[in-house]
C-alpha cells in the first residue's frame, strides 16, 4: 500500500508551499466548474493532464492506475448527458434515449470537467503531505489552529479506527456473535459495527479534546510551528508557470 | 445558544473525516453503478447529504452542520473524491446549517433533518445547473432531482435520525450536548 | 484553617456533581484544599469518583467536559499537566516527536530549541528513541503511557495530575516513571490516583481516603492513616502497603493453598496437555513480533506471562486465539491446526479478555453484557438474571443495570470484561491484564474466582506486570523478551515452597 504512493522521484511540485498550491488548484478548478466554454475546457483538460503525467514524479504504470476511476467516471458522466441531454439537432433516437448535437457537445463538455478535476485533484493529492498542507495553512493562509489540529487529530485516529474494525470483529467472533442469513443479518451487522465504533469514535475524539486542551491548547492563541513553512523562489516559479499555461489555455480557446 | 467548545469541534471534524471515507467508497460503487441504474442511483444519493444533519442532531450547536459537511467533503476531495466535492460539500452544508437556523436550532424532530436534507439536495441542483449536469430533457430532468429528494429525505430525516437515537441508548450524547437546566437543578436534591 | 486557605494552590467547597441522566449524586457537599508543595494520594474504592474529581480540580469538568456541578467555590491552578488512565486517547499527533512538539508549540517555544528539549524529554521518562520520528501506534501500551509523561513534563508545570499513570506499565517501567516524577516534581504540587502504592506511600506527604460513596472519610499524614484506618480501608478493599501479607494469612487464601496442596499430592498420574506449540511464531503485519520455540500447556495449569512494556505478550495471546497471522506448529488437543487456512476461526475452547475492555462490549447495557454469553447457550431469562446478578455482586459492580459499559469507570470496565469471559465457561481462559486498574478487593475477588475456575480444571494463561500475583497463583511463570519465549518454570505457587521459588526468583525479581 506504502509502496504505491511512493514516487520514483520527488519533482519541483512537491518543494512548492503545499498551501499555496492547494489556493492555486482550487481556483483553477472554480474556474472549470463555471467554465461552458467547450474549447476552454480542453485545452484545460490537456494542460493537467500534462501537470499530472509529467510533473507528478511517479511512474507511468502508477499513473494509469490511478487514473482508471476517474476515466470511468468520465465516460459514465459524458454518457447519461448523451443519450438523455436535452438538444434539438437530433443524430439518432430509440424510445426515450436521443442523441442530439447538443446533447453530445455538451456531454463531452462535462465528461472533460470532471477529468480536469481528477487531475488537478491527483496532481495534488501525489504531490503533497497532508500534515505539511495544514501546517502551511495555518502559518500562510491564517487558518486558524482549531480546524487544522482538529483536521491532523482525526486524520491520526483513522487508522485507530481501522484497527477498531479489526479488534471488533475479533470481539465478535470471541464473544460468538452469529448474524443470520440475509437483509436481517445485514442490519444487524450493520447496527453491530456502526453504532459501537460511532460511539468509541466520538467518545475517543473527546477524550483527545481533552487531552489537548490539557497540554495548553487553546483555541485562538499565538503558537510557533515544529515545521516552519515558507515561501522559496520555487513558489514563484510555480505561480508563474501556472499563470503562463493557464492564460494560454485561454487565449487559444478564443481564437 | 451555546458556542462551540474545542471538543465540539474535534468531534465534529472527526465525524465529518469518517463519513468522507464512507462517501469515497460510496462514490467508487456509484461510479460503477451510474451507467447502469440511472433510477437506483438517484434513490442511493442522500447519503451525500446525511453529514450535516447527522451531527448537528447528534451535538445539537450552531455550526456544527455545515463544519461536519465541509470536513467530510475535504476528506473525499483528499482520498480522489475531487475538489469539486468540497464547493459541493460547502454548498449543501451550508443549506442544511440555514434550515436548522431557521428553526432556532431548536428541532431535532424527523421532519427537520429530512427538510435539512431537502434543502441540501436543492443547493446541489443550484451546482449541478453551473457543471451541466442539469442540462437534461425536462422529463428527465424531474425525474432526476425528484427521485433525489426522497431519498434525501430518507437518508438524513430517516436513517441520520435512527442512528442518532441508537447512539443515544449509548449515552454518549449525554458528555457533548448543551446540558439541560433541569439537570442542574437536580443537584439540589 | 486560615493559615491552610493562605497557600493554598487549589480548593473546593461543597462540590456538587453528577453526570447528566444520571440519577444519583457522584459527590455531595465535598470540600477540599490542597496547600502549595503538597504530595497528596487519593485513595479509594474502583468508582468511587477520583479520576472525576481530579477532572474538576484542573478545571476539565466543566471547561472541556459539560457536567452539571455546583460548588461554593472553587479555586484552579494556574498551570497543571495531566497524565490520564488510557494511553491511546492522549496524542492528538502521528509521530512521537511531532506530538512533544505539539506541547512546545503551544508554549510558544522557539522552533530550534525543540529537539533538544524533546530528547531530554524522551530520555527523562526511560523512552531514549533512537529515532524520533516514529508512528506512536506501533509503541507498546507501556511505552505509550510514558511518552504521556514526557508530554506532560514538557509543560513545566506547577501542579501535577497523575490518573493511574503506571497501571500498564511493567515493573521495571514503573520505578523509572515514579523516579522521574519524584525527581521533577519535588518542588510542585502532585496528585496522585493510583491503586499500587508500593512506590509512593513513602513519597506522598498527605493521603486522602474516600469510601464508595465519594466522601472523604480520612485525610492526614501516611503513616496515621495507614495506622489508625486499617479497618476501612480494608473494608473498602483499598491498597495500602502490607495488603499482600494481610492476605495470604487471610483464611480464604489459607484455604485455597490447602486446597492447592491436596491436590498437588493427589496428582499422581500426568496432566493432560491441551495446547503443543512448536516453532510457532506470529506476526503483525510482515514482520515476526513473537516466536515460541517449544511449548505445551497442561489442563488445569495457572500460566502467568511476564516480560518487558512491548516484549509480545499481547501479541502471543492474539496468535494463539489465531487472530494474527502464524506459522508453525500448533496442537490443540491433539489435533493439528492448520494455520495456512486465512478463514481459520478463533478456537472455541480458548477465550480471551482483552487488554481493551471497551472494543469487546457488544451491547448496549451492563446486564445485556454479561447476559449476552448466557443467552447464546439458551438459558432461561430466570436463570439469566440469577447468574448476571451473581457476577454483578461478586465483581462489585453496583451500578445501575441498564448503564451502558461506556460509561463506568476504568476499573469498572475491566471488571466487566473479566466478568463477561466467566459467564461465557471454556476449557482455557486468556487474560491480557485483566488486574490492572483495580482496587486490592477486586483484585482478590478476580484472582480467588480464576482459582476457583482453575481448580474446577479450567486452564488460566494470564499476563501480568504483578510480581505478587506470579507468586501466590501462578503454577507457571512464562517470560517472553523482545519477541521470545526465554524461559518457562513452574512457580510452585505456595508459599511455604520457598526453596523452589528462589530458582525462579531471577525473573520475578527483576528489581
Ligand atoms: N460518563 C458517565 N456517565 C455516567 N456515569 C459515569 C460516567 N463516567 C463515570 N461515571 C460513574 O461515576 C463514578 C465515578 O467514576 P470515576 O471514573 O471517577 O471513578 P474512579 O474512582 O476513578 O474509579 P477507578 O479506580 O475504577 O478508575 C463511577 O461509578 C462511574 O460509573
Ligand atoms: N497494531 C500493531 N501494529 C504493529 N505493531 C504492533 C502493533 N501492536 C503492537 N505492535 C508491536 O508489537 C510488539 C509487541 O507488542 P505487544 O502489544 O504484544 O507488547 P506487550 O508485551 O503486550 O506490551 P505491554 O506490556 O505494553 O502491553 C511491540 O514492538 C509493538 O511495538
Ligand atoms: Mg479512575
Ligand atoms: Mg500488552
Amino acid at each position: 500500500m506504502l509502496e504505491l504512493f511512493t514516487p520514483h522521484r520527488e519533482t519541483w511540485l512537491y518543494r512548492v508551499n503545499p498551501a499555496l498550491k492547494f489556493v492555486v488548484f482550487f481556483a483553477f478548478m472554480l474556474i472549470v466548474l463555471f467554465n461552458q466554454n467547450f474549447h476552454f475546457a480542453l485545452n484545460q483538460l490537456i494542460l493537467y493532464g500534462v501537470l499530472v503525467y509529467s510533473f507528478s514524479g511517479y511512474s507511468w504504470r502508477k499513473l494509469l492506475l490511478f487514473s482508471v476511476p476517474i476515466v470511468i467516471s468520465f465516460v459514465s458522466s459524458a454518457a447519461t448527458m448523451m443519450l438523455f441531454g436535452k438538444g434539438v439537432t437530433i443524430w439518432w433516437s430509440w424510445g426515450l434515449i436521443k442523441i442530439s448535437e447538443e446533447s453530445f457537445n455538451y456531454g463531452l463538455l462535462l465528461g472533460f470537467k470532471t477529468l480536469s478535476f481528477g487531475f488537478i485533484s491527483l496532481v495534488f493529492l501525489l504531490t503533497s503531505r497532508p500534515i505539511l498542507l495544514f501546517y502551511a495553512l495555518m502559518q500562510q493562509f491564517r487558518l486558524p489552529s482549531k480546524y487544522a489540529y482538529s483536521f491532523i487529530a482525526s486524520i491520526r485516529l483513522m487508522p485507530v479506527i481501522v484497527e477498531e474494525l479489526q479488534t471488533r470483529s475479533d470481539a465478535l467472533k470471541i464473544r460468538g456473535v452469529h448474524f443470520p442469513k440475509g437483509l436481517k443479518g445485514i442490519f444487524q451487522r450493520l447496527r453491530m459495527y456502526t453504532v459501537p465504533l460511532f460511539a468509541q469514535s466520538i467518545r475517543r475524539a473527546q477524550r483527545v479534546a481533552v487531552a489537548m486542551e490539557a497540554k495548553r491548547f487553546q483555541m485562538g492563541a499565538k503558537r510557533t510551528y515544529y515545521y516552519p513553512t515558507t515561501y522559496e523562489r520555487v513558489d514563484a516559479v510555480f505561480v508563474i508557470v501556472m499563470v503562463v499555461s493557464f492564460a494560454s489555455a485561454l487565449v487559444l480557446s478564443v481564437r | 445558544m451555546k458556542r462551540l467548545k474545542f471538543s465540539d469541534l474535534l468531534i465534529t471534524i472527526m465525524i465529518g473525516v469518517v463519513f468522507g471515507i464512507t462517501m469515497k467508497f460510496w462514490d467508487d460503487l456509484y461510479t460503477v453503478v451510474k451507467p447502469m441504474l440511472p433510477i437506483a442511483r438517484q434513490l442511493l444519493y442522500g447519503m451525500w447529504f446525511m453529514v450535516g444533519p447527522f451531527a448537528f442532531l447528534l451535538i445539537r450547536k450552531p455550526g456544527v452542520a455545515l463544519l461536519a459537511s465541509i470536513a467530510a467533503a475535504s476528506l473525499s476531495a483528499f482520498i480522489g473524491g475531487g475538489f469539486t466535492v468540497l464547493i459541493y460539500g460547502f454548498v449543501q452544508g451550508l443549506a442544511a446549517e440555514l434550515l436548522f437556523a431557521s428553526f432556532r436550532y431548536k428541532k431535532f424532530g424527523i421532519v427537520v433533518a429530512g427538510l435539512a436534507g431537502v434543502a441540501s439536495c436543492f443547493a446541489g441542483f443550484f451546482l449541478d445547473l453551473f457543471y451541466g449536469y442539469a442540462n437534461l430533457e425536462s422529463w428527465a430532468l424531474f425525474v432526476k432531482y425528484g427521485l433525489r429528494v426522497v431519498s434525501a429525505f430518507l437518508f438524513t430525516g430517516v436513517f441520520a435520525y435512527l442512528i442518532v437515537r441508537a447512539l443515544e441508548a449509548t449515552g454518549v450524547t449525554n458528555l457533548i450536548r448543551p446540558v439541560s437546566k433541569e439537570e442542574y437543578s437536580l443537584l439540589d436534591n | 484553617m486560615n493559615n491552610h486557605q493562605q497557600n493554598s494552590i487549589m480548593q473546593v467547597s461543597n462540590l456538587r456533581l453528577k453526570f447528566p441522566g444520571e440519577s444519583s449524586l457522584i459527590f455531595k457537599d465535598l470540600s477540599f484544599t490542597v496547600s502549595q508543595g503538597e504530595k497528596v494520594l487519593l485513595l479509594g474504592p474502583s468508582g468511587c469518583g477520583k479520576s472525576t474529581l481530579l477532572q474538576v480540580l484542573s478545571g476539565i469538568i466543566p471547561h472541556s467536559i459539560e457536567v452539571p456541578l455546583k460548588c461554593d467555590s472553587i479555586q484552579l491552578p494556574e498551570s497543571w499537566g495531566f497524565v490520564f488512565q488510557d494511553p491511546d486517547t492522549q496524542f492528538c499527533m502521528p509521530y512521537v516527536d511531532e506530538e512533544l512538539a505539539f506541547v512546545l508549540e503551544n508554549l510558544n517555544v522557539p522552533r530550534d530549541k525543540m529537539g533538544p528539549l524533546i530528547g531530554k524529554a524522551l530520555s527523562s521518562v526511560g523512552l531514549p528513541l533512537p529515532e524520533q520520528h516514529i508512528l506512536i501506534q506501533t509503541l507498546s501500551q507501556g511505552m505509550k503511557q510514558r511518552l504521556a509523561l514526557a508530554s506532560v513534563l514538557l509543560l513545566k508545570p506547577d501542579v501535577l495530575f497523575l490518573d493511574e499513570p503506571s497501571s500498564l506499565l511493567d515493573p521495571e517501567g514503573t520505578i523509572q516513571i515514579w523516579d522521574s516524577v519524584k525527581e521533577v516534581a519535588a518542588e510542585k504540587t502532585v496528585i496522585i490516583v493510583e491503586h499500587k502504592i508500593d512506590h509512593i506511600a513513602d513519597w506522598v506527604n498527605r493521603v486522602v481516603l474516600f469510601n464508595d460513596v465519594g466522601e472523604i472519610i480520612a485525610d492526614g499524614l501516611p503513616e496515621e492513616i495507614f495506622d489508625q484506618y486499617k479497618q476501612e480501608i480494608a473494608e473498602y478493599g483499598i491498597w495500602y502497603p502490607q495488603v499482600w501479607e494481610d492476605y495470604l494469612v487471610s483464611t480464604n487464601f489459607k484455604e485455597i493453598n490447602t486446597l492447592r496442596r491436596q491436590e498437588n499430592l493427589s496428582r499422581l498420574k500426568p496432566q493432560k496437555t491441551i495446547i503443543k506449540l512448536q516453532d510457532f511464531r506470529g506476526y503483525r503485519g510482515k514482520i515476526e513480533k513473537i516466536n515460541i520455540p517449544q511449548a505445551e500447556i497442561d489442563g488445569g495449569s495457572w500460566i502467568t506471562i511476564i516480560g518487558d512494556n512491548g516484549a509480545g505478550k499481547s501479541t502471543l495471546l492474539l496468535s494463539l486465539m489465531h487472530l494474527l497471522r502464524t506459522t508453525g506448529q500448533y496442537e490443540l488437543n491433539g489435533n493439528l491446526i492448520n494455520l495456512q487456512n486465512r478463514k481459520k476461526s478463533p478456537p472455541n475452547e480458548l477465550s480471551l479478555v482483552f487488554q481493551n475492555p471497551e472494543l469487546q462490549f457488544v451491547t448496549n447495557s451492563v446486564f445485556d453484557e454479561i447476559a449476552f454469553s448466557l443467552r447464546l447457550i439458551g438459558l432461561s431469562e430466570l436463570e439469566i438474571r440469577t447468574r448476571v446478578m451473581s457476577l454483578l455482586e461478586l465483581f462489585h459492580l453496583n451500578v445501575n443495570e441498564q448503564r451502558h459499559p461506556f460509561q463506568l469507570s476504568m476499573g469498572q470496565k475491566r471488571r466487566l470484561s473479566v466478568a463477561t469471559a466467566f459467564a461465557h465457561g471454556t476449557t482455557m481462559l486468556l487474560l491480557d491484564e485483566p488486574t490492572f486498574g483495580q482496587d486490592a478487593r477486586n483484585t482478590f475477588a478476580i484472582l480467588e474466582k480464576l482459582e476457583q475456575l482453575r481448580s474446577g480444571g479450567t486452564t488460566i494463561m494470564m499476563v501480568t506486570h504483578d510480581r505478587r500475583i506470579v507468586e501466590n497463583f501462578a503454577t507457571e511463570v512464562w517470560t517472553i523478551d523482545q519477541g521470545k519465549l526465554v524461559k518457562m518454570c513452574a512457580s510452585q505457587n505456595v508459599s511455604e515452597q520457598k526453596r523452589e521459588e528462589k530458582h525462579c526468583a531471577g525473573i520475578i525479581h527483576t528489581t
